[in-house]
């Protein structure tokens, strides 16, 4: 091709692709019912994948939620020096499961102590008769993960410091842990079934949808193959409604999810003690709710539309 | 302008519908194919489209042999013929303007030229005046003369057209007819394939008629023999 023929071959190409573009606008307002359809139906798979995902944040923040108020607490004897007390600490801490210890003294223990039981008059004057302080420091742990609680309290479990320690509070809450650990993973579990569950009819109807779309329009497809259209000046129009479709359903997707996590927001705040959960989640995960869900409804939507063009442009 | 060799075409075992038929039709021929329902009018018009591909044989369109043209060739095959449709094929969604622009649309052809040249062909048929209406809100005669524009409208150098009366009155028929026969006064070859023993003898140009997807009789100023 000279430099002639491919300035020309050039400009027709753009000059096409300018049509290809003008076809699929023009498509979508005359089709505008179908258009509407197909919109609608893809705002209806959304929502329900992004009910999905409030679920799933709801379940890690309540799982989250109850994990952070599990904790160990250590009690020291009553005689135990501070040095001793010093000892244990730092071996604790020295746990990379560890992300948290609250130590308080004999003095504050016996002080909460008072506070908690003002009211009884009994326990009031048996503390009063005592000269000294009956009670012990504590140490409240706590781990990343309440399964790691059984290594702290098994490393504390040894001869050197039977002697220093009175008891530990895990034994009462080892079971309670175990259980809220098999909840979640088969909450876990149950949440990634549904995902794929959700995925699996998403996909499908999205192929349904589109294919329906396609069918309706086979006669005019076979038409314009008639009249010396190449498969791609056919296939361009249905590209850029596939992309329009994805942009208008993710969009106003967002705008109805945005809508709903300001109205759910102060019911979850009320529960987790926690405010904006949904609307916070939403903000710092706006790329992926979006930008992910917009490529996956893109690349579905232009996925089938090839899929279900080929049996067409057959002719 | 066309040349058939030996072509044949067969759908399966038990149906021939071009039966080794040779033909040779030269530029700026009128020529009709008669033949009765099932003789392989249709089947021919499909093949000279690339629609269909022959079993066995050749088709030759101005020295470019079609019997095996690949799939990338076929829109420019077709952008060189105009064809008419018994059953229309318009765009029900596109207004009669946007029917015939789409035959240029499809080559790239310049917004420009679209602009000078459609106004002028839907003159040509009659039809300036309804450029804007769909063809929904046409009669069948009105169609048909939007399918004649569209065929026109990059002026090929053949026009096929299969049926084109078939769905037509007498009046619209009659229409249909004298366009063609203007089309070929300009040098354009037209292969018109039907039934209507009225048409054929009035035309009094060459007639192949066709019988079992055989050739039996081609003539010049022929009549509807069957």
């Amino acid at each position: 091709m000279n430099k002639t023929g491919n300035i020309a071959f050039k400009f027709s190409s753009m000059v096409s692709f300018l049509r290809v573009i003008k076809f699929a606008f023009q498509d979508l307002a005359r089709n505008i019912s179908l258009s509407a359809m197909t919109v609608l139906i893809l705002i209806l798979m959304l929502l329900s994948v992004n009910t999905l995902l409030v679920i799933r944040v709801l379940t890690r923040e309540a799982i989250t939620s109850i994990k952070s108020q599990i904790d160990v607490s250590v009690y020291f004897e009553n005689a135990v020096s501070q040095q001793s007390i010093d000892e244990v600490i730092s071996f604790v801490t020295s746990f990379p499961e560890v992300i948290g210890t609250e130590y308080q003294s004999k003095e504050q223990v016996l002080e909460a102590f008072k506070k908690t039981h003002e009211n009884d008059k009994h326990i009031s004057e048996a503390l009063a008769e005592l000269k000294e302080n009956p009670l012990g420091a504590v140490l409240i742990i706590q781990t990343r993960d309440p399964a790691e609680y059984k290594n702290i309290i098994d490393a504390l479990s040894v001869p050197e410091y039977e002697d220093i320690i009175e008891a530990k509070t895990f034994d009462d809450t080892e079971k309670a842990i175990e259980r809220i650990d098999m909840i979640t993973k088969q909450v876990e579990r149950l949440s990634y079934a549904l995902t794929i569950f959700f995925a699996v009819i998403a996909f499908l109807i999205i192929f349904n949808t589109i294919r329906v779309a396609i069918y309706t329009q086979r006669i005019e497809i076979a038409i314009k193959k008639l009249v010396g259209a190449t498969d791609w000046f056919i296939r361009g129009p249905y590209i850029v409604e596939a992309f329009l479709f994805s942009v208008l359903s993710t969009f106003l997707t967002a705008v109805i999810v945005f809508f709903a996590f300001r109205v759910l927001d102060p019911y979850v705040a009320a529960v987790f003690e926690q405010p904006s959960i949904l609307t916070q989640y939403f903000f710092s995960h706006i790329l992926l709710l979006l930008g992910g869900q917009f490529m996956a409804v893109l690349f579905l939507t232009i996925m089938t539309s090839f899929l279900a063009m080929r049996r067409h442009l057959r002719v | 302008m066309i040349t058939l060799k030996g072509l044949t075409k067969q759908y399966n075992k038990d149906t021939l519908a071009l039966d080794n038929i040779s033909a040779h039709i030269g530029a700026g021929e009128f020529v009709s194919i008669v033949g009765q329902s099932g003789t392989g009018k249709t089947t021919l018009i499909k093949i000279l489209i690339a629609e269909e591909k022959p079993t066995a044989g050749t088709v030759e369109i101005g020295g470019w042999d079609i019997s095996g043209i690949r799939k990338s060739d076929i829109p420019f095959l077709r952008r060189q013929i105009g064809v008419i449709f018994q059953d229309f094929k318009l765009l029900p969604k596109k207004t009669v303007q946007e029917n015939v622009s789409f035959a240029l649309q499809v080559a790239g052809e310049t917004q420009h030229r679209i602009h000078d040249v459609v106004p002028r062909v839907l003159d040509i048929v009659g039809l300036g005046y309804k450029a804007d209406r769909y063809p929904g809100q046409l009669s069948g005669g009105e169609q048909q003369r939007v399918v004649i524009a569209r065929s026109l409208v990059h002026r090929p150098k053949i026009v096929v057209a299969d049926e084109p009366t078939g769905n037509l009155d007498a009046i619209n028929t009659y229409e249909v007819i004298e366009i063609l026969k203007k089309i070929n006064e300009f040098g354009t070859t037209v292969v018109l394939v039907t039934h209507n023993r009225e048409v054929v003898n009035s035309l009094k140009k060459r007639v192949i008629t066709l019988h079992n997807g055989k050739i039996i009789a081609d003539e010049q100023n022929g009549k509807y023999r069957l």
